[in-house]
């Protein structure tokens, strides 16, 4: 008898963790698995879109991968979305966005339910405007977060939701241009004002002179002030699919 | 009664009873999967009606380009028309296929029209349509799956008699010819 005991729990204790791996279920919302996206937009992604999910039941996940080893997007796209079942059942609001890094190409997969709010030309414009910009740049962690927060967004206001500490995101080129039109005239105060102050508020100006042009140059959008208030364990886990379907809309793209 | 007789006799009844509840459970068996196919095609119908209400939209803003490309908006005013008239799923099957190449050749039109790449409308129009492609294939495929379900079932040695007794028959497959199964993906 004891025999049997112990074989049942050595059969968990190999089994049962293969077994969850096999199943190839994500565990958070962002699943970077080309290791593009840095920490920061990670985990604030992660909390938005959990947010989003108690807040709307809409399940949104963002998935990176090296290659979809010759599969058309498309066809890979759906078949995880279906496979994971994303959004609830019956109300098929779920939302697969797929970057093939290597392959340079991405794909938004949108269910069934959301269609109406996201039809197939606004994500082929969020996709031009936010992520091709930054993809060409090879910075897909911004790219991915531009296009995700655009998104979220608006599925948040479609619902008639509001999530905590969203910040306003713009295209990358009109960021920039605004912030290179902002940057003479913030130089020109702060030249003025070192040069008309005592030598102790001159290193103040300058010091925040610094800051300001590395903010705007690094960035190229305001938005990193959403970033310190998540983290902590087991924080934006995903949990699991709702069962939800979907028809084949949304975009594809490449870069 | 001896007990003998009884015994046969509840024997008989639970036969009939057991053929029964087989029987009507392959003749809904039957009839379900014919309703799957019927409901799965009219999820095709309707991606492909969504297909030809995107395209008067798009020949206009083409057509603001590239006014002298007659040909083309020809070729998909007939395409259209075919497709009204097609009443068998193999002839819908062929004027939509017939309409994918006319559309693929007006998207092409962006090559010699660069400022086609620069209108954000025409830009638009294309995810529109370029996802409706995507959805009719999607929806293709599933509807081919469940033809595929039928029909196998229908062939097999029980699966014959009930679909005949449900009047059921085989379901037609939408073929795609095969020239105009790659549909010229654009880049831009």
């Amino acid at each position: 008898m004891r025999y049997v005991y112990k074989f049942i729990v050595i059969f968990l204790a190999v089994a049962w963790p293969g077994f969850l791996w096999a199943e190839d279920v994500p565990a958070h919302y962002v699943e970077d698995r080309a290791g593009v996206i840095s920490p920061n937009v990670e985990t604030a992604l992660n909390g938005y879109l959990q947010e989003l999910e108690q807040k709307t039941g809409v399940q949104m996940i963002i998935l990176t991968i090296d290659s979809t080893n010759g599969q058309p997007i498309e066809d890979y796209a759906l078949d995880k979305a279906m496979k994971w079942g994303l959004g609830q059942k019956g109300k098929d609001n779920g939302l697969l966005m797929v970057v093939a890094v290597k392959d340079r190409k991405y794909r938004i997969e949108v269910g069934y339910g959301l269609e109406p709010i996201l039809p197939d030309s606004y994500c082929g414009t969020v996709a031009r405007r936010h992520m091709v910009p930054y993809f060409r740049h090879g910075d897909y962690s911004n790219g991915i977060y531009s296009a995700t927060m655009v998104l979220i967004d608006r599925v948040a206001k479609a619902y008639n939701v509001q999530l905590s500490g969203m910040p306003k995101i713009r295209p990358m080129q009109n960021s920039r241009s605004q912030a290179s039109s902002i940057i003479p005239f913030v130089l020109f105060i702060l030249l003025v004002s070192l040069l008309l102050t005592p030598h102790s508020r001159g290193l103040m100006g300058m010091f925040l002179l610094g800051s300001l042009l590395g903010g705007s140059w690094g960035g190229g959008y305001g938005s990193n002030d959403g970033f310190g208030s998540f983290g902590g364990g087991g924080f934006g886990a995903f949990g699991g699919g709702g069962g939800g379907t979907f028809g084949g809309g949304g975009v594809t793209g490449g870069w | 009664m001896t007990r003998k007789g009884w015994s046969i006799l509840i024997l008989i009844i639970s036969v009939v009873v057991v053929a029964f509840g087989i029987f009507v459970s392959q003749y809904n068996k039957v009839i379900s999967m014919n309703e799957a196919v019927k409901a799965q095609w009219a999820q095709v119908e309707t991606q492909l009606k969504r297909r030809f209400d995107l395209i008067p939209n798009l020949v206009e803003t083409v057509k603001g380009y590239a006014k002298h490309e007659k040909g083309i908006f020809e070729h998909l005013a007939d395409a259209r028309k075919a497709y009204f008239q097609a009443r068998s799923i193999a002839e819908k099957a062929r004027a939509a296929g017939e309409l994918e190449g006319a559309l693929s050749r007006l998207l092409l039109l962006q090559e010699r029209y660069p400022e086609l790449k620069a209108n954000e409308s025409f830009l638009k129009l294309q995810d529109s349509l370029e996802g409706t492609e995507n959805r009719i294939s999607v929806e293709r495929k599933r509807y081919n799956d469940r033809v595929r379900e039928l029909n196998t079932y229908i062939k097999s040695f029980f699966g014959r008699f009930f679909a005949s007794w449900a009047g059921v028959g085989p379901a037609e497959y939408f073929k795609v010819p095969e020239a105009q199964r790659e549909v010229p993906k654009v880049k831009f």
